[in-house]
């Protein structure tokens, strides 16, 4: 066979050409920014040129790194947001992992009551934006001792909360906690659901106490679950950067997103691209380490024998206590945050919780001088409103990119398994994923401010946000795609492939109707995701393309806190809604993109 | 000496009954089978008395302690029971060692370093895994982590010993091997084993005792043999012996006082009971067993046949023989073949003949045929 035949032959299959020109795309879209954003780190940009005597704009220069390791600002400018950033990451997947992990259990291993519900609604902190839980820490607990109105909390109680419980590192790590508790809940009740009950058993009839059990049987055998769990709330936990710029910028608790966002939109550029790629760095190690260990979980895969026998532990006395109290903290967490905005919405002088105080002038006013310079309420101002089609416009492109691109990957990857290129592509599929949203960002700023070859200056188009939302959300979709795909027998499409059905049919028809839900998730996880985003978007939007999640960001940093209330309630209920909707339409669920079952 | 006692026992999964009022006891010493189609309960029952499932109605007791009642509410959890439990999968812990797995149970006893050791190798010698002692259950084959995970079972030297299809994730050879070594070790232990499996070849040639369950109901609870030879219903006759016993069904009159003569297009019939009084009404539906052993072909046979198939294995050979319409399967034991389509004679001169009353299935009587 010539050379040019056996091209010929190998892009006659569809899979082959889609696996190809991922490649090449992917390639572009996350190698090649890697490299220009290293080099980033040692150019002179324009705001620079005042700093470093002497230079032009684009000429090499090692000051940045200089700068950011060694000199008398690094500790401040670098370090200590570092060792910030790994304080709150551990303490995250501390708190996470405690709670999701006890809720998990208790769900999947014990009588407690009220479990659907429960399990229901403990998804939703996961589901909402992050900051969520930070605005509400604000609106109950701020205290005036950094100025602004106090919180419901020190209204209803006259106590005045310390600093170190409503700013800083305690309420950043809390709050992360809850929000990624769901994620730890979803991956370790999973296991806990596939672990073969008997394992347990059989420790119960040789006499060992359930104790005993816990640690000597049930934990070891999650244990792997557990660390690659904590692995993955780590770096998302490291990469958040709402959660700190709310809590923490009050006291100044600075960590490496906030600062990277302050130098990248600062005079510095050059100091957030290393911090980015310090970021990357601490990213792709974490996955090298959770691609060992998953690895290695393969040798403790249990067979599932008859799994629906669990027989669940009796709380007895604890039963009705534990329900209970489960039942109320997961409602508190979820439903008083939604209150205290709505409440915080309708208050014109903040912390003034008096009836009278009460308008709906943030809502409906039409605008006044005497506030918030004359900005009319969010649902007649023509502003918001544009966030608002921007925000929707964005996900909805996005999704539809990233989950079609998604599931064509899948499916390319699936089909070719074993293939050096299928596990190339498979690697940069998911390597988006790995990457800090801001850090993300930055790369994309870096690499389409300028001219690339055939494609013009991209920054402040909406094209940027769609690129660089559906390659950040691509794992998600082709996740979901392989998993689906690795389901099907290949002989379901040979079936077809023999009585001469062409491709597209064969997907339309055939592929994508078996595998609705899962495809359908990987559209969802995508449009949800990017509805809620603010760090990978906040360096790349400009007036024109802003979307409601800045337009919240904008408004909270400007103090006016009622509005920030009213548009973060307006997302929540975009988000939880959709969420609802294609639940109830389709079957598929969030829960199901991350690993659950 | 632990004898085991079940009485009205029910056990519900919302609307679907698993377990419809079982009563019966498992004497001291026994060999027990639970024997079944899936999904007959048997699995349940077992799980029950071992105090991993809660049944919703009745008592359970051990040595004739009470361990379950729904009147009082006693339910003593599983490790006070003094049970041990084989799994289907044998549910060997991953993340321990040959050495831990078995010994685990004897550190939840408190017993000092010395004396665990002595037990560990006492028993892999006997189970003969001696040499994977360091190994993890993964690097084992399933024959191996069968035998590791009896071994584990028996270390705590449990005088009740309950499994759960044990064997069936082996291959044939291997099971056949491991049944020869569970009927050892069942005189060894002296213990009291009760044995879950749908295989009636299992059931048949292990335990001293068969129950056999049908939809949660108990079917049968007697010797092997006294199944085989005289099952209580048609059900118990169809799910025991391999291959499956010939039924035909005839129209049946009292003749003689005590005889049925038995009618149907194809064949016609003397049943002489042996075994109860059989009383019918005129023209009744019977059916009529006949294992496949106690068809005879020979010359002298007074029937006439012809071979519709055969089935040769060395050993034995089936032989699918022709009476008018009906087909019959017949063993003929040695290396013999028949040409198919010959004409051959057959005949019914055993004394082990079955026949059961149509619509309620029960066994009517044993009987001879002429």
């Amino acid at each position: 066979m010539t050379y040019r035949n056996r091209l010929k032959m190998y892009f006659k299959k569809p899979h082959n050409i889609i696996l190809t020109l991922l490649f090449v795309i992917l390639l572009y879209l996350t190698i090649v920014p890697m490299i220009t954003i290293i080099i980033d780190t040692f150019t002179v940009h324009q705001s620079e040129l005042m700093r470093i005597k002497g230079s032009k704009v684009g000429s090499f220069t090692l000051y940045h790194w200089s700068k950011v390791l060694f000199s008398s600002l690094s500790a401040k400018m670098f370090y200590q947001p570092l060792l910030n950033t790994i304080v709150v990451a551990l303490g995250t997947c501390f708190v996470a992992i405690l709670i999701g992990g006890t809720v998990a259990w208790l769900i999947t291993r014990t009588d407690m009551k009220y479990k659907t519900i429960i399990s229901t609604l403990f998804i939703f902190p996961y589901i909402m934006p992050s900051w969520t839980l930070a605005m509400a820490w604000l609106n109950f607990f701020k205290n005036p001792l950094v100025g602004g109105a106090p919180g419901l909390f020190t209204v209803l109680t006259n106590i005045e909360t310390p600093n170190w419980f409503a700013y800083g590192q305690f309420p950043i790590i809390m709050v992360l906690g809850l929000h990624y508790a769901p994620f730890a809940y979803i991956l370790i009740g999973g296991i806990l659901r596939n672990m073969d009950a008997n394992l347990e058993e059989a420790a119960l009839l040789m006499k060992a106490s359930r104790a005993r059990i816990m640690r000597k049987i049930t934990i070891p055998i999650v244990l792997p679950a557990l660390l690659s769990t904590f692995l993955l709330v780590f770096s998302s936990a490291m990469s958040a950067f709402a959660v700190p710029a709310f809590l923490g910028t009050p006291v100044r608790y600075q960590v490496l997103t906030t600062q990277m966002f302050r130098t990248l939109n600062g005079l510095n550029p050059g100091y957030g691209y290393i911090m980015a790629l310090v970021m990357i760095i601490i990213g792709v190690l974490i996955l090298a380490m959770n691609q060992k260990i998953i690895g290695k979980r393969k040798a403790f895969t249990t067979i599932t024998g008859k799994s629906s026998n669990i027989s669940l532990i009796k709380l007895r006395k604890g039963k009705v206590f534990i329900s209970l109290f489960v039942l109320i903290s997961t409602l508190l967490i979820c439903i008083v945050p939604l209150i205290s905005f709505a409440v915080e919405s309708f208050i014109v002088e903040p912390g003034n919780y008096s009836l009278s105080n009460f308008s709906s002038v943030f809502w409906i006013g039409s605008g006044s001088p005497e506030i918030a310079n004359g900005e009319p309420g969010i649902l007649r101002n023509p502003s918001i409103l544009l966030g608002l089609i921007n925000s929707v416009k964005l996900a909805v492109v996005v999704s539809l990119v990233a989950g079609t691109v998604g599931i064509l990957a899948g499916y390319a990857i699936s089909k070719s398994r074993g293939t050096k290129l299928s596990s190339i592509v498979n690697n940069l599929a998911f390597f988006p994923y790995l990457m800090p949203s801001m850090a993300f960002g930055a790369i994309y700023l870096s690499m389409f401010a300028v001219r690339r070859g055939f494609i013009p200056p991209m920054y402040g188009t909406f094209a940027l946000l769609v690129l660089v939302g559906s390659v950040k959300y691509l794992p998600f979709a082709s996740r979901a795609s392989i998993g689906a795909m690795h389901q099907l027998s290949g002989e379901i499409e040979e079936a077809a492939t023999i009585q001469g059905i062409p491709w597209i049919k064969r997907m339309i028809k055939i592929i994508v109707p078996i595998q609705k839900a899962s495809f359908i998730s990987g559209y969802l996880l995508p449009f949800i995701s990017c509805m809620r985003e603010l760090s990978l978007f906040i360096l790349l939007v400009t007036p024109a393309t802003r979307i409601l999640t800045t337009m919240l960001f904008q408004y909270n940093e400007k103090g006016w806190s009622q509005y920030a209330n009213a548009i973060n309630l307006l997302i929540v209920f975009f988000v939880v809604g959709s969420n609802v909707i294609v639940n109830r339409v389709t079957g598929a669920s969030i829960d199901k993109g991350i690993g659950g079952n | 000496m632990p004898e085991i006692r079940l009485e009205n026992i029910t056990k519900r999964f919302g609307k679907s009954v698993a377990v419809d009022n079982l009563t019966m006891t498992i004497n001291d010493g026994e060999f027990i089978s639970l024997l079944g189609p899936s999904g007959c309960g048997k699995t349940t029952t077992l799980r029950m008395i071992a105090g991993l499932e809660t049944p919703t109605e009745g008592e359970i007791f051990i040595d004739d302690v009470c361990v379950f009642s729904s009147k009082t509410g006693i339910d003593i959890s599983p490790d006070k029971r003094n049970v041990g439990f084989l799994f289907q999968n044998y549910a060997l812990w991953p993340h321990m060692t040959v050495y831990k797995n078995i010994s685990f149970g004897l550190e939840n006893m408190k017993w000092n370093k010395k004396k665990i050791e002595e037990r560990v190798v006492e028993l892999v010698k006997m189970l003969k895994i001696e040499e994977y002692l360091d190994r993890y259950p993964s690097e084992l084959s399933g024959g191996q982590q069968q035998r590791v995970a009896i071994a584990r079972t028996l270390s705590t030297g449990p005088k009740i010993l309950f499994m759960d299809e044990p064997l069936s994730n082996l291959d044939a050879k291997l099971r056949m091997e491991m049944r020869t070594e569970l009927k050892r070790l069942h005189l060894e232990t002296s213990s009291t084993f009760v044995y879950v499996t749908h295989d009636q070849l299992e059931a048949m040639t292990l335990s001293t005792k068969i129950c056999l369950l049908k939809e949660g109901l108990l079917q049968q609870y007697q010797p092997p043999l006294s199944v085989y030879r005289d099952p209580s219903n048609f059900f118990v006759a169809d799910f025991v012996g391999s291959p499956n016993i010939n039924i035909i069904e005839m129209i049946g009159n009292v003749v003689n006082v005590d005889e049925v003569k038995l009618v149907n297009p194809s064949l016609s019939l003397l049943f002489t009971p042996t075994s109860k009084v059989v009383s019918i009404s005129e023209n009744q539906q019977l059916l009529l067993g006949i294992r496949p052993e106690d068809i005879v072909i020979d010359e002298s046979g007074e029937f006439e046949a012809e071979v519709y198939s055969t089935l040769p294995s060395g050993m034995e050979t089936i032989v699918k023989i022709k009476i008018n319409d009906i087909i019959l399967t017949s063993v003929v034991f040695g290396d013999v073949d028949f040409e198919i389509g010959k004409k051959v004679k057959i005949s019914f001169p055993k004394n082990k003949y079955l026949l059961f009353d149509k619509e309620s299935e029960l066994q009517l009587s044993n009987g001879k045929l002429s």
